[in-house]
């Protein structure tokens, strides 16, 4: 009885290839755009350096901004042109370096101000502090070498973790608990509605299959495509942008899986709720997209108002995101914070409740 | 005959309107039994009250002697339900569909042997939405048959087909009742009632106002015979024309000034009315029976519609 249907729900499921596509389509363009933006060969942006010094200063000063890898770097455009490429945004600023930048005089009694210009785009905060900054930090250890003076006031970084960490391995744990909370949400609350206007699930009911069995088969076969979905995101995130997993991937999966699980039963009451499946995929459109933004997928919770935040970190894809990112990017165990498991359990009891008093096969 | 359904003053209610009004009838092993009337007249409502898809607000239903408040799994073993213009799994291949219900039951029949009693083992790996729609209601009642059920509730099977296609659901309706299963069906065509069904239910806003044989349901119409005859069109006699009329009731048949039908009583009229209709020198003369459409207009006063 289950096996067959089991069975014949995975078979539909793969038939169904245009669904398919989609529910991996929707988290490997994510990955594919958060790699492009942030993965390893990533940068800043384009700028233009416009060298007319031969001096050995603005020849080391060029080589370590090269080296940096901080923006990608193009020589051979002049002043105006420049200035025209930042305004059309094909260029985040140029750095002009002066004829007689770094030429030190023969008898240095008073060596004269020097005086590179680094033009920008206002608009561009980001490349315009990453530009000042490069600059900053290489002229204050220039200065110091020529005033033969030692730095008193300095400091060291000291890393939480020894994990080389970055924004594109935060966004990918994201985007898996994105994909399955997607995926588990619309795929059930729209197959259920669809069953139920085409009377598929009150035709089950005509015949001795327990309901529970029937759920049960539907829920797990789509852990079947979640699994898939999940192995494709860190396929491209750890092959492609070279993304950092240290976490056991089977514990990556079990997380997203129970992560999964929780939105099927939300998809669940979503069906219970709506009458036709366009009100279905409406309010798992509307449900879904705010909990995006703002459960954490993309941007640290912690950057919105304070208010806002004790109220969204409740959202149920914040504390498995969470629980996602200790245990794949830091190899942690899924219970260093009880309170995070706690939220996730609660919200599961939650939705089976809804589901289990809500949802029916029939309309009676 | 053993009773196979027995419902006694079924009443469903929804808010304050009685969809189904204290209905009672029995249907008996190996007949079919139909239930006939209007949209909304409460005809599936019952149906589905007896295959326990929906809850009574009174009354009793047994199947086959068991309580379908009580036994309601034991019964889902022993019938076959189609329901009105329900659709299957779209991505699932015909064959797949029906073991797939077999498992439901426990115990498989030959899916292929099944489609083939339907004529659709040749489409035995197409999808559902690649069926006509004749070939989509026979895949839906050959679905309905996958447990060897006792009793087979088919609801609207023939609705929206051309007339080629539902005659073809006749036959295989009549082949179902030949292997000895009952059948409950409801339709709203009159003509696929007196074909079809042994006896016949007619049900009007939840009530049942007429029921028994077929036959006898027909001869209990206010006027059992018919004479349709078509005049010459240039003159009518009417002087003949006009003693015809007080024999029955005549009916011009719809806009066509010389085809009438008369509605008799007795045999008597009918014999009197036979020699005056000839005297009219009609092109055509044809005598009839009333239909069940006849006593459905006579009993709720109007022709039933889709």
């Amino acid at each position: 009885m289950f096996k067959n249907l089991f069975f014949a729900d995975v078979k539909m499921m793969f038939r169904n290839y245009q669904s398919i596509i989609w529910a991996f389509m929707f988290p490997i363009i994510f990955s594919f755009i958060f790699g492009l933006f942030f993965g390893k060969d990533a940068t800043s942006g384009t700028i233009a350096i416009i060298n007319e010094s031969s001096s050995d200063i603005s020849g080391q000063y060029v080589t370590a901004l090269k080296d940096s890898g901080i923006f990608k770097i193009v020589e051979d455009e002049s002043v105006d042109q420049a200035k025209e490429d930042i305004k059309k945004s094909k260029l985040v600023g140029a750095i002009e370096i002066p004829k007689e930048f770094g030429e030190m005089p023969q008898a240095p009694l008073v060596i004269p101000e020097q005086k590179l210009k680094i033009i920008i785009d206002p608009g561009n905060a980001q490349g315009n502090s990453a530009m000042t900054g490069f600059t900053d930090k290489f002229f204050s250890s220039l200065n110091m070498n020529f005033q033969n003076v030692k730095p008193i006031f300095t400091y060291e970084t000291e890393k939480t973790t020894n994990l080389d960490l970055g924004y594109y391995d935060f966004v990918l744990a994201g985007i898996l608990g994105l994909a399955v909370m997607n995926s588990s949400i619309i795929g059930i609350s729209v197959a259920m509605t669809k069953y139920r206007e085409d009377k598929i699930l009150k035709r089950i009911t005509t015949t001795p299959l327990p309901t529970w069995i029937f759920i049960i088969s539907e829920v797990l076969s789509r852990l079947i495509i979640n699994v898939l979905q999940i192995l494709a995101i860190l396929a491209i995130g750890v092959y492609v942008f070279s993304a950092n997993i240290y976490g056991n991937i089977f514990m990556v999966i079990l997380v997203a899986l129970v992560g999964a699980l929780l939105f099927q039963l939300m998809g669940f009451a979503i069906a219970a709720f709506s009458k036709t499946t366009d009100a279905a995929q409406g309010m798992a459109t509307a449900i879904t997209i705010p909990m995006m933004f703002l459960a954490g997928v993309f941007f640290p919770i912690d950057s919105l108002p304070a208010w806002v935040a004790s109220i969204v970190k409740y959202l149920p894809l914040a504390p498995l995101l969470r629980i996602l990112r200790a245990v794949a990017l830091e190899g942690n165990s899924p219970f260093i914070d009880m309170k995070n498991v706690a939220i996730v359990l609660g919200w599961i009891v939650a939705m089976l409740a809804i589901s289990i008093w809500k949802f029916r096969l029939t309309d009676e | 005959m053993k009773k196979v359904i027995e419902v006694k003053n079924l009443v469903k209610q929804y808010g304050k309107i009685n969809a189904v009004d204290g209905i009672s009838f029995d249907v008996s092993q190996g007949e079919v039994f139909g239930l006939l009337g209007e949209n909304g007249a409460g005809k599936s409502t019952t149906l589905e009250i007896i295959e326990g898809l929906r809850k009574s607000t009174g009354g009793s239903v047994k199947i086959l002697g068991l309580d379908i408040k009580k036994n309601k799994n034991e019964i889902k073993t022993k019938i076959g339900v189609q329901l009105q213009s329900s659709a299957y799994y779209n991505f699932l291949k015909l064959k797949e569909i029906v073991s797939l219900f077999c498992s439901f039951y426990g115990s498989c029949l030959d899916p292929i042997a099944l489609l083939d009693t339907v004529g659709l083992k040749e489409k035995a790996n197409s999808y559902v939405m690649n069926l006509s729609g004749g070939q989509k209601q026979r895949f839906s009642i050959v679905a309905s048959l996958v447990n060897d059920p006792e009793i087979v509730f088919l609801d609207e099977p023939t609705t929206g087909l051309d007339p080629l296609a539902r005659r073809n659901l006749w036959h295989l309706i009549s082949d179902i009742k030949s292997k000895g299963k009952t059948v409950i069906l409801t339709t709203h065509y009159m003509e696929e009632a007196e074909a079809l069904c042994d006896r016949v239910a007619i049900m009007e806003k939840g009530k049942i106002l007429a029921l028994d044989d077929t036959h006898k349901l027909i001869e209990q119409s206010k006027n059992p015979f018919t004479i349709s005859f078509i005049t010459e069109k240039k003159k009518l006699n009417e002087k003949i024309f006009g003693q015809v009329i007080k024999l029955g009731e005549i009916e011009n048949l719809f806009g066509k000034q010389n085809h009438f039908i008369l509605h008799l009583k007795t045999r008597e009229a009918l014999n009197k009315a036979l020699v005056l209709v000839q005297k009219l020198n009609p092109e055509s003369i044809k005598v009839g029976e009333a239909s069940l459409e006849d006593l459905f207009i006579d009993l709720t006063g109007k022709t039933i519609s889709e």
